[in-house]
């Protein structure tokens, strides 16, 4: 039986089959590539910081910041100021969080039968665009990070207007999905005592109790973060074991015959990206407990999406009070990159998990792009021998409107899949 | 209530995340109905839109157009031969959907605009020609496309440029309202990367003067644009979106190939002579400093 899902940046197709009247394998077809990669090559190095955002609507700040770190793996000593730095590290927060309302308010909502609320997902994911163009000049699709720095010379004035939305916006969260105040909420470790707030989330989270769905969507219990900066850290975390040796060498892309995705893997297994890998590898305490009491279940998932909302969120405003605007935003390169001969690889952790992107320069004119997007790791089709991260989290189910549920938490992104 | 039809092309959905972020969205929806769009709940699923034949007003088409590229297994051409003689109006949202954009170089057959392949008109769909209003831009900015489509509502007479965008909003340049302008306008044209001070235009491939479009005019996500903070503009509104080479000014002789419209390269260079004969110390110095 196939189901065209739909409103995931695009669509994508779930061939079920059923046994005894359960799911017993599902297969996940993406309809279309627009080929990126390909339009990249030949261009000059720098143009890739204009072209890549396009890749995703959504998340395209990401394949910006994820751009402009693979150009600079291609210098050998290349100098970028800690400003830059914890500019282009908000500015991705921003993004992250700006994510993290649309899916709950606008993809989620109507997933447990609820209506969408487009002013809470569009108020404060507003307030976040505006941090991001007070940097950037614009969201979507700026380009305002480039190789050696950011091209933004902020002021303190830009700095109070920005504690102003980011300020808002944990108001907005507090007000709204947890009604509590957010260091509370930050400290809170125990799931069933966390349950007795109210709040849009907690709504949700009783609402996957009380119709007994706890024990829906898990998978492998399998995860891995390849990003990494002042919060996000690289490692992979099987169970509650966390190990920090994970090299991007290991990672490898195959075709999967019947879709335009790729499979992606990590010596030759599937690992799930994304929020719920972050907390944890970041072992936070709440997603922990959760996972403790309920697995790698949609549960643990959304708690920890919207957890990682909050958290972003209180980091930005440690991140700012280390910014020195007294430091330079930009250091001109050394070496004009039309003298690069090269490779890079980057990986940063976009909003729906660990994004890499890698290049190969001659003479600062792009030879070779490759682009594996988070939706990829969660969505790889496997065999029914070796299933894929969402495509286990789905076997076992007895319909198709649940499997569209667990699928739909991973929050999958149809344009990134099929860059 | 005016009905509308969002339907996605070959596109990377960031017009759909641009008009998330138009103020007033309650305001807009309260005044139209999505029977579909690609991320708000509408009457209708994409499913249905392509199988039945639904009432609709104005068809809003993202992204670039092959007769090879499909929606939920129907051909984007045949959805829009579907639905366009009815509908009212026709809004192409963003440059791909209206000149073929960067998707014109994917692997796609024949990749192009509704009704332009860049600059070039087709004849494919010459027949809604009259009645398309395109909206330009990599993204759409959120107010240009909602005011015209309350234009349509009100049944207001929107003048039109060659490439059919409303002149209103297309008839400025982005250079209008650059914070930076006056850097341009004496030529003081040492501009380096995150600084306050100094123009693009002579080194960095700024598209600014020869750009249509109101981005310093109505401002993004009503705080800033690229300009503004000293990064160039790519001419993202233009039918030749993306040039190549975008950070760096192509020039002969030391004059820039592509000059502010309308000015003659006999013109710019007299008139360069003249602003070279300014020293304006407020503009040699840093904006800020003592």
């Amino acid at each position: 039986m196939i189901k065209l899902i739909e409103k995931i940046e695009g669509e994508a197709k779930l061939n079920f089959s059923f046994k005894d009247e359960k799911i017993d394998f599902v297969t996940i077809e993406f309809m279309s590539t627009r080929n990126i990669e390909n339009i990249l090559k030949g261009k000059h190095a720098l143009d890739a910081l204009v072209i890549n955002p396009r890749v995703c609507g959504i998340c395209g700040h990401a394949h910006l910041i994820a751009t402009v770190q693979a150009l600079e793996d291609c210098y050998e000593d290349l100098k970028i100021s800690n400003k830059a730095k914890i500019i282009r590290e908000l500015t991705l927060n921003f993004e992250l969080i700006q994510n993290h309302f649309k899916w709950f308010y606008l993809t989620l909502l109507p997933l447990f039968g609820h209506k969408q609320q487009v002013l809470k997902a569009t108020y404060p994911s507003q307030l976040m665009a505006k941090a991001i163009a007070l940097f950037g000049g614009q969201y979507p699709h700026t380009s305002y990070t480039i190789v050696g720095g950011v091209v933004c010379e902020p002021t303190e004035m830009d700095i109070i207007k920005l504690n102003h939305y980011i300020d808002e916006t944990i108001r907005f969260f507090e007000n709204n999905l947890v009604k509590t105040d957010s260091n509370s909420f930050l400290l809170s470790d125990k799931i069933d005592k966390f349950l007795e707030y109210e709040g849009d989330l907690i709504t949700i989270l009783q609402q996957i109790k009380e119709d007994d769905m706890l024990a829906l969507g898990k998978s492998y219990d399998r995860f891995i973060s390849f990003g990494e900066n002042s919060y996000f850290k690289k490692a992979k975390s099987i169970k509650t074991k966390v190990n920090d040796s994970v090299s991007i060498e290991y990672v490898k892309e195959s075709d999967i015959p019947s879709s335009f995705a790729k499979s992606v893997t990590f010596k030759e297994n599937y690992y799930e990206v994304g929020p719920l890998a972050r907390a944890m590898i970041n072992k936070a305490a709440l997603v922990k407990d959760s996972h403790r009491k309920y697995g790698d279940s949609i549960f643990s998932r959304i708690l920890a999406r919207v957890c990682e909302t909050s958290q972003l969120l209180a980091h930005s405003k440690k991140l700012l009070e280390r910014l020195d605007l007294s430091e330079p935003s930009y250091i001109n390169p050394n070496v004009d990159i039309s003298k690069i001969n090269g490779s890079g690889t980057s990986a940063v952790e976009a909003a729906r998990g660990s994004l890499i992107h890698k290049v190969e320069l001659q003479n600062g004119i792009i030879q070779n792009y490759e682009i594996i997007t988070p939706t990829q790791w969660n969505l790889s089709g496997g065999t029914k021998k070796k299933q894929g991260v969402s495509q286990k989290a789905m076997i076992g189910l007895s319909d198709t409107k649940t499997a569209e549920l667990v699928f739909k938490t991973f929050d999958v992104c149809s344009v990134c899949t099929t860059h | 209530m005016i009905k509308l039809l969002w339907l996605s092309g070959i596109t990377c959905n960031a017009n759909t995340h641009s008009f998330l972020n138009y103020p007033f969205i309650e305001q807009f929806l309260n005044d139209f109905e999505f029977i579909y769009h690609p991320v708000l709940d509408s009457s209708y699923t994409l499913q249905e839109i392509v199988s039945n034949e639904i009432e609709c007003d104005v068809l809003l088409i993202e992204g670039s157009i092959s007769p090879e590229f499909q929606r939920a297994d129907v051909s984007i051409e045949d959805i829009i031969r579907k639905y366009a003689p009815k509908v009212q109006k026709i809004v192409t949202v963003g440059t791909c959907a209206t000149f073929g954009g960067i998707f014109s170089q994917s692997d796609y057959k024949d990749v192009t605009g509704l009704h332009f392949d860049k600059e070039q008109k087709n004849q494919k769909f010459e027949n809604l020609f009259d009645k398309t209003i395109s909206i330009s831009g990599c993204p759409i900015h959120p107010e240009i496309l909602v005011n015209t489509l309350y234009a349509i509502k009100g049944d207001i007479a929107l003048r039109l440029d060659n490439f059919l965008r409303p002149k209103e909003f297309y008839a400025y340049t982005v250079h209008n309202g650059c914070v930076r302008n006056e850097y341009f306008e004496y030529k003081v044209d040492a501009h380096q990367f995150g600084e306050l001070e100094g123009c693009m235009f002579y080194d960095h491939g700024c598209q600014a003067p020869f750009t249509h479009a109101s981005c310093n005019k109505i401002l993004w996500n009503e705080v800033n644009s690229k300009t503004r903070v000293g990064l160039p503009c790519f001419g993202c509104t233009e039918p030749t979106f993306p040039k190549a080479n975008l950070f760096t000014t192509k020039k002969n002789m030391g004059v820039p190939e592509n000059l502010p419209l309308g000015v003659g390269k006999r013109v710019y260079l007299t008139l360069a002579g003249i602003t070279k004969a300014f020293k304006i110390p407020r503009l040699e110095k840093k904006l800020l400093d003592d």
